[in-house]
């Protein structure tokens, strides 16, 4: 039996010895060596990378390089021509022709033609795939030739093109990669990256395609790892083991601005939060009850403790980038509760409770409901915050059983969009059951209205109403905050998150 | 001294049985559990706009659509034959899954672990052998020190201290150690000291306890007073006795770095198990969930079984009870 001691000494002699190589080995770090290689962190592995199925931001952070759409959204998120070089629509707006570019290639060297675009699209309608909602008018999709893809409507859609083309989840896809089975972990696109490796729980390789109709991109490589704490990110980011990413807290946003070895990059989405009051039940069915508590809550504050200043104050939806950006501040930054006080006793409410639905999912929610609440105590207003799981806070919301919300809408970009499913009186997403028949006007007009000045024009009339009367109370568009390398050059942060490589290149 | 095998055997069937019994009571539980915590992830899957015919179009597709006591004995009866089912997220096999997590995971742990006994062996033994003298009591203020920390502080710390400033080691990452041997040891080392260094900060305290408890025994004293020497009675008597406490905290130290390091991974990056269990409770992945909490549950025991074994070796009289 006492061999067994001589056994554990070894044991300690080899741990001992395995120890000592921990320390003082020289190490290699990774991207300085391998030149080309562009590594950008990511907060979290996608789900998967079929892009018709992935609701992840994580997934569509990696595909937006590797598909492309028939249109996609330009700086100002104007659809401009992308797969589809031109199009026309028919005098009763039911028709729209596309004409598709024919020098369009898949990663695996097959041609794209028109037959991909319908198979791609009647795969979303036909298999009811999250998206199939943005083909709602459509009533069909045909191939005339190769290069020609006419869609028909049953009824005018002018947001027809930001519903093809506001993200990667409407990308064309390959029929062969579909039915392989593969899509899930081995896309294959007409974007700028083909994907060439996929580690799971690791890291995610896209190369440069050579034939990309838009020109070769510049960097060759780029590597995504997936890092969720943010301290470990940026550790990498200035040890130059990563280039880029959008794992920052935005408490450190004023203190890296000041670093000059990194670039930050802070814009406004089209992302908005809001707060809802419901309608259907008294007093918040009365205009003045709500305008009171649009006086009485202090943006500035919220603004504040949400995002530590980076959000961008909004008193409607969309954003100051976006081309259909309406000027509107009609109610205070900070607190104004004589204005609220008067407006309670013009209404001849007298005080009560309210009750929140906020949500542990978003912590924002949480965060603006608390400062809420001690803005309406002043009020004789007593806010019960309930906070539940996002899928029960769904559950609440569409049963009805709240006082007031706060959520967000994320990306959005043509202005029906951001405004008609909310708040038209047929609305699907109208959960505070606002109806305004002169509001119903403008968002019907603007759904056939070709003349963009005219349409801007209703949206912009549609969207003051709406907020005069607090059918939402809008707070703000939460910034976009992304930090890299200063050698990365040419890329910005994008209003709508989406993260393109494809003109960038990395300095030596 | 001569091993019988019968003993031995039916002390290992017995502890079999009733290692499959506690691995069926946590399939009832994992089970339980996480179709009672509210969440719908058909609904998280599908995102805040959809149509109700897609939502039940994919209910369908995952069988979350069928009565639970069914949806329940259809888990059971898979898992026994190893299927456990597949993940919602992407449609791959759990097995798979869990089964690419796992080198990860099962090298950061053996690494941990052989740090923690490094610093825990001689540390936890020294100082019993001197206890109430000033190293006693530096190694027991260390010691607190390292149980006391937090882990994904402790990690932080040595990512500014190795990355930041010195850059000689990668902040996060891995690379597999069948591949790229030298890559994997740079992008363990900090992780695993991470890990070691608390977990031999806890065993230090129970060795030395260990060792304490068993050098104030009567036969020891019996040895020291027929004459034998220091040495022998260190090594002989006292460290073989208290090798059952050892055991059992290295196994417990491993079974929880092994299902425990969810923390430590997320910080680093590392691609294990831990952070597979993070990202699907997040996402309301129910099949990958139950999976990896399974799995642990089953090395836990597996550990168990193999520490219970090595007690019958080390000790007769547990064998022969």
């Amino acid at each position: 039996m006492n061999r067994r001691i001589p056994l554990l000494a070894t044991a300690a002699a080899v741990a001992l010895a395995l120890a000592g190589c921990t320390t003082g080995t020289g190490v290699d770090l990774g991207g300085s060596s391998s030149g080309a290689t562009f590594v950008a962190a990511i907060g979290g592995e996608p789900d998967q990378l079929d892009p018709h199925k992935t609701s992840s931001y994580f997934s569509f952070e990696v595909l937006e390089n590797v598909f492309d759409t028939l249109v996609q959204p330009d700086d100002q998120l104007q659809m401009e021509p992308a797969l589809a070089t031109s199009w026309e629509t028919s005098d009763d707006q039911l028709t729209w022709t596309f004409h598709l570019r024919d020098d369009v290639t898949f990663q695996d060297g097959s041609a794209f033609t028109a037959a991909d675009v319908v198979y791609s699209y009647e795969r979303i309608i036909d298999e009811n795939l999250s998206n199939a909602w943005k083909f709602s008018s459509v009533a069909s999709v045909t191939a005339s030739d190769d290069t020609t893809v006419v869609i028909t409507l049953t009824q005018p859609t002018p947001n027809l093109l930001s519903n093809l083309g506001g993200f990667k989840g409407m990308a064309i896809v390959q029929k062969k990669n579909v039915e392989d089975g593969d899509i899930a972990t081995a896309p294959i696109g007409t974007g700028p990256y083909q994907l060439t490796e996929y580690v799971a729980g690791d890291h995610i390789t896209l190369t440069a395609n050579p034939d990309y109709w838009g020109g070769a991109p510049k960097i060759e490589t780029i590597e995504y790892k997936f890092i969720s704490e943010p301290a470990t990110a940026l550790a990498a980011l200035k040890s130059g083991e990563i280039q880029w990413t959008d794992v920052v807290p935005p408490q450190q946003v004023d203190s890296l601005e000041d670093d000059s070895s990194i670039s930050v990059g802070v814009t406004p989405s089209s992302d908005y939060w809001y707060l809802a009051l419901n309608e259907a039940k008294a007093p918040w069915n009365d205009v003045k009850v709500r305008q009171a508590i649009a006086y009485a809550i202090d943006r500035t504050a919220i603004i504040q403790a949400v995002s530590y200043g980076t959000a961008q104050a909004n008193q409607l939806a969309i954003p100051e980038a976006s081309a259909w950006y309406t000027e509107y501040d009609t109610y205070p930054q900070t607190a104004d509760l004589d204005t609220a006080k008067q407006l309670l006793a013009e209404a001849g409410y007298t005080g009560g409770t309210l009750d929140m639905l906020a949500t542990s999912d978003y912590p924002e929610t949480v965060t603006a409901a608390q400062i809420i609440a001690s803005n309406l105590e002043p009020l004789g207003i007593t806010v019960n915050i309930r906070q539940p799981d996002f899928s029960t806070w769904l559950d609440e919301q569409n049963s009805g059983n709240f006082d007031m919300l706060m959520m967000g809408w994320l990306g959005n970009i043509d202005p029906d969009d951001f405004y008609y499913a909310q708040h038209h009186t047929d609305g699907s997403s109208n959960a505070q059951k606002y109806s305004n028949a002169e509001v119903d006007a403008f968002l019907d007009a603007g759904r056939v209205e070709t003349d963009q000045d005219k349409r801007k024009d209703d949206y912009a009339q549609a969207a003051k109403i709406i907020a005069d009367e607090a059918s939402y109370i809008y707070l703000y568009n939460p910034a976009v905050i992304q930090i890299w390398s200063p050698k990365l050059e040419g890329y910005e942060a994008r209003a709508d998150r989406a993260i393109r490589f494809k003109d960038a290149s990395l300095a030596k | 001294m001569r091993i019988s095998p019968a003993p031995v055997l039916r002390f290992l069937g017995l502890r079999l049985l009733s290692s499959a019994i506690v691995l069926l009571g946590v399939i009832v539980v994992v089970f339980a559990l996480v179709h009672l915590v509210p969440g719908d992830p058909v609904r998280l899957a599908l995102g805040t706009r959809y149509s109700p015919e897609a939502y039940q179009a994919l209910r369908e597709a995952s069988g979350l659509d069928r009565p639970l006591l069914v949806q329940f004995f259809s888990y059971v009866g898979n898992a026994l034959t190893g299927n456990l089912g597949v993940s919602f997220r992407n449609g791959g096999t759990v097995t798979d899954i869990l089964l690419g997590r796992l080198p990860a995971t099962v090298s950061l742990a053996l690494v941990g672990i052989v740090i923690a006994l490094v610093i825990a062996l001689p540390a936890g033994i020294w100082s019993a052998l001197r206890e109430g003298r000033v190293s006693d009591i530096i190694v027991r203020l260390t010691s607190q020190l390292g149980v006391s920390v937090p882990d994904f502080w402790l990690g932080m710390l040595l990512i500014t201290l190795f990355s930041s400033v010195l850059r000689v080691l990668p902040s996060s990452g891995y690379a597999p150690a069948g591949e790229d041997p030298l890559g994997w040891l740079q992008h363990v080392i900090l992780p695993g000291l991470t890990v070691g260094l608390i977990a031999g900060a806890i065993m230090t305290r129970y060795i030395r306890a260990a060792v304490v408890d068993v050098a104030g025994a009567g036969f020891v004293r019996t040895a020291v007073s027929k004459g034998l020497p220091g040495r022998i009675v260190t090594f002989r008597h006292i460290l073989r006795n208290a090798l059952v406490p050892v055991l059992t905290i290295a196994g417990i130290q491993l079974a929880t770095i092994l299902g425990g390091v969810i923390v430590v991974e997320v910080v680093f990056a590392w691609p294990g198990l831990g952070r597979l269990v993070y990202d699907s409770v997040a996402a309301r992945d129910y099949p990958v969930i139950q999976g990896a909490i399974l799995l642990i549950a089953a090395m836990f025991l597996l550990i168990n079984l193999i520490v219970d074994v090595l007690y019958a070796l080390v000790d007769p009289r547990i064998r022969l009870a």
